[in-house]
């Protein structure tokens, strides 16, 4: 679904990413995990296509299409979805009109037909139960004035709602209480399917104890120097990441 | 034996119509006598504002304002187009007045139902039934001695409206005033309005300035006093959709009394070069006005929007929000003054000026201004210029919505918080489409 070979990006004349590699098949679960300013976000804001990075070398493939020739929003319609770590508030813009759009746009973008308003009062209802959000929620503006819970809640409520082939998750878990992080997590596992997949960003594993990956990849210095399954993350939480980057001093 | 120049300027032509009309025009009332001569000398004394006017500095009108323009005393004898009454900007449900090049008309007009003593006519025949509510108000309102525009139009306007609301009277349906400059042969027009809400009155008054599609020049400049009694309560809406040939200082001069409430959203969409000066003074203790605005001149267009709320006395509260959009070359000003006067204790006042340039090419001159002599009041103003949010922009993009329509949402977003201050849905439906089109 998603081959990312020897990315290398900067912001400004700052070298963020190092050839930077990942495989990412349909129905996977992928945690990306490394110590503060290895690189993850700046990870997920090339995918999603952020003008403020420069890609330098290297490929994505999504889907078999060149992604990083494509517009943010073209990136999205071909399934690319991005939980943000800090979403923007959006005054004046109510929830229901902004999905309104942008599922509009997307089913526009793949030649299906508009949903029909009631159809998408439906989903609307079903997806909200998923995150457990509240009906009032989603009249108000975008993000405004939402608690950091209710601002990532809103991001798996999206996801739902734009059912993605490939989501990531850009340190969703920071700055969330137990039972959001639960609430969230649990959305997250629910919205799973054999063909959709996703990559879990994030700094600590208490998260995983909620989403349990298939694979757990440690990044370091714009790449990923260790890779494993769902039990090095346990081993992370343990040891911290000093001893990987002595590992990788000794090489 | 007056010498003649070449060229008369616009201003000697005008004062010229002046003394021509004089006979009939001080003849029409003798309360009015003096105060036509008075307007007369102001204007002739301060002439039009040029670059060097420090309240005119970022609008051109002495290269508008050209001797090519004539001003006549008699209704115009065109037809106005029945299409100009289906715009969408114009209410359904309302009583409805008619202003072509400032004459009432009496045909388009529609206002069977108004009870209570609710007057609403023509300001001529006011004058002419010697009206003592319309007399007693006529001009101590609007300041003419500090503005040659309001000067002008004191000494030639001709008609316009008078609207009366008895105290306790609540005005059923909103008052739209149409108001319609034909552009016939480069004219210059003087529409004179007067509203006095006496006590415990309640009216909408949606005012909407249309200009028909021409291709002289027009020019026209409104006076508009208003009288807002003891608790009562006036909400104002000006809508500015003029043609690209039509240009309009808009004056709008309010007096407000003790726990009254006048209550102001202006929109100027339309008109070449567009000036509005728009001045509230809060003449007694405890009462309100808020003044919202939203512009958004594109290519070839200046908008320029001034305001002064006059704290003159104790426990008054001001709101201001003025927002622009400017697209292409266009050109905002905005000049908002709150005065807050030495006995104006416990004064609350807030202003806020916030822009959006859509272009390189696009100018704003911003400039939030207060003056306060009194030393216990709640006083904030503020004023922001920039582009649109790039992440906001970036986070509609990543959901799949494109440019276009991540700045649509964007930029009605922006606007709907000005929008939404307008009490008729049909009006606040009317312009969102307005501005989609436009974005």
């Amino acid at each position: 679904m998603l081959s990312i070979r020897n990315l290398c990006a900067r912001v400004e004349e700052k070298e963020i990413l190092k050839g930077f590699s990942l495989e990412v098949k349909p129905g996977e679960v992928h945690a990306i995990m490394g110590p503060n300013g290895s690189g993850k976000s700046t990870l997920a804001s090339v995918l999603a296509g952020r003008e403020d990075y420069e890609v330098t070398s290297g490929e994505v493939i999504f889907e078999g299409k060149d992604l990083l020739a494509l517009a943010p929003e073209d990136r999205a319609r071909e399934g690319l979805f991005l939980a943000f770590q800090y979403p923007v508030e959006i005054p004046g813009v109510s929830i229901t009109n902004f999905l309104k759009t942008a599922i509009a746009e997307q089913r526009e973008y793949r030649g299906l037909p508009p949903m029909e308003p009631k159809e998408f009062l439906q989903m609307m209802r079903e997806k909200k139960a998923v995150v457990e959000i509240d009906t009032n929620l989603t009249n108000r503006s975008v993000n405004e004035g939402f608690s950091g819970g209710e601002k990532k809640r809103n991001e798996i409520f999206q996801m739902a709602m734009l059912d993605p082939k490939l989501s990531i998750l850009d340190e969703t878990d920071s700055g969330l209480d137990i039972d959001a992080l639960r609430v969230v997590a649990t959305g997250v596992t629910r919205l799973k399917t054999p063909n959709n997949a996703s990559i879990v960003i994030t700094h600590y594993q208490r998260l995983l104890d909620y989403i349990v990956p298939d694979f757990v990849h440690v990044m370091y210095e714009g790449r990923i120097v260790k890779s494993g399954g769902k039990e090095l993350a346990l081993e992370l939480e343990e040891k911290g990441y000093d001893w990987i980057k002595k590992e990788l001093a000794a090489l | 034996m007056s010498e003649t120049t070449e060229v008369m300027s616009l201003k000697e032509k005008l004062l010229a119509d002046f003394s021509i009309r004089k006979t009939a025009l001080l003849l029409e009332n003798q309360v009015l006598r003096g105060f036509r001569e008075k307007s007369a000398e102001a204007f002739a004394k301060l002439g039009f504002p040029g670059k060097k006017h420090e309240e005119y500095r970022y609008i051109n009108f002495t290269s508008i304002l050209s001797p090519e323009y004539s001003y006549s005393f008699s209704p115009s004898t065109s037809e106005i187009p029945s299409n100009v009454l289906e715009n969408s900007l114009v209410l359904n449900d309302a009583f409805r007045v008619v202003l072509v090049n400032g004459h009432f008309s009496e045909n388009a007009s529609q206002l069977t139902g108004l009870t209570n003593g609710v007057v609403v006519e023509s300001l001529a025949s006011a004058i002419r039934r010697n009206d003592v509510h319309a007399l007693s108000h006529l001009g101590t309102l609007a300041n003419n001695e500090a503005d040659a525009f309001i000067a002008l139009n004191s000494a030639l306007f001709v008609d316009g409206l008078f609207v009366y609301l008895p105290k306790g009277v609540q005005l059923e349906k909103p008052l739209q005033i149409i108001q319609v400059s034909t552009g016939d042969a480069q004219q210059i027009t003087m529409p004179r309005i007067l509203l006095v809400a006496e006590s415990d009155t309640n009216a909408q008054i949606v005012h909407t300035q249309l200009s028909l599609a021409s291709t002289s020049a027009s020019f026209s400049n409104t006076v508009a006093e208003v009288l807002v009694e003891q608790n009562a309560f006036v909400q104002w809406t000006t809508l500015q959709a003029e043609e690209n040939s039509a240009s309009h200082v808009n004056t709008l001069e309010a007096h407000v009394k003790k726990g009254g409430n006048f209550s102001t959203v202006t929109i100027s969409l339309g008109g070449q070069t567009l000036r509005n000066n728009l001045q509230i003074a809060l003449d007694e203790a405890a009462c309100e006005a808020h003044l919202y605005g939203y512009y958004h001149p594109t290519a070839g267009q200046t908008f320029d929007q001034h305001t002064l709320v006059d704290h003159r006395f104790p426990k008054c509260e001001s709101n201001e929000l003025y927002k622009g959009v400017i697209d292409a070359d266009g050109t905002a000003v905005f000049n908002g003054k709150v005065y807050v006067r030495k006995d104006a204790q416990k004064t609350n006042a807030y202003q806020s000026n916030k822009n959006i340039l859509l272009s390189e090419q696009a100018t704003v001159n911003t400039k939030p201004q207060l003056e306060i002599y009194a030393d216990d009041v709640k006083c904030s103003h503020g004023s922001s210029t920039g582009v649109l949010d790039p992440e906001q922009l970036f986070y509609l993009r990543s959901r799949g919505i494109s440019v276009e329509k991540a700045r649509a949402l964007l930029l009605s977003a922006y606007a709907g918080e000005v929008l939404e201050k307008i009490p008729h849905e049909a009006l606040r439906e009317a312009l969102a489409d307005a501005l989609a089109e436009r974005i």
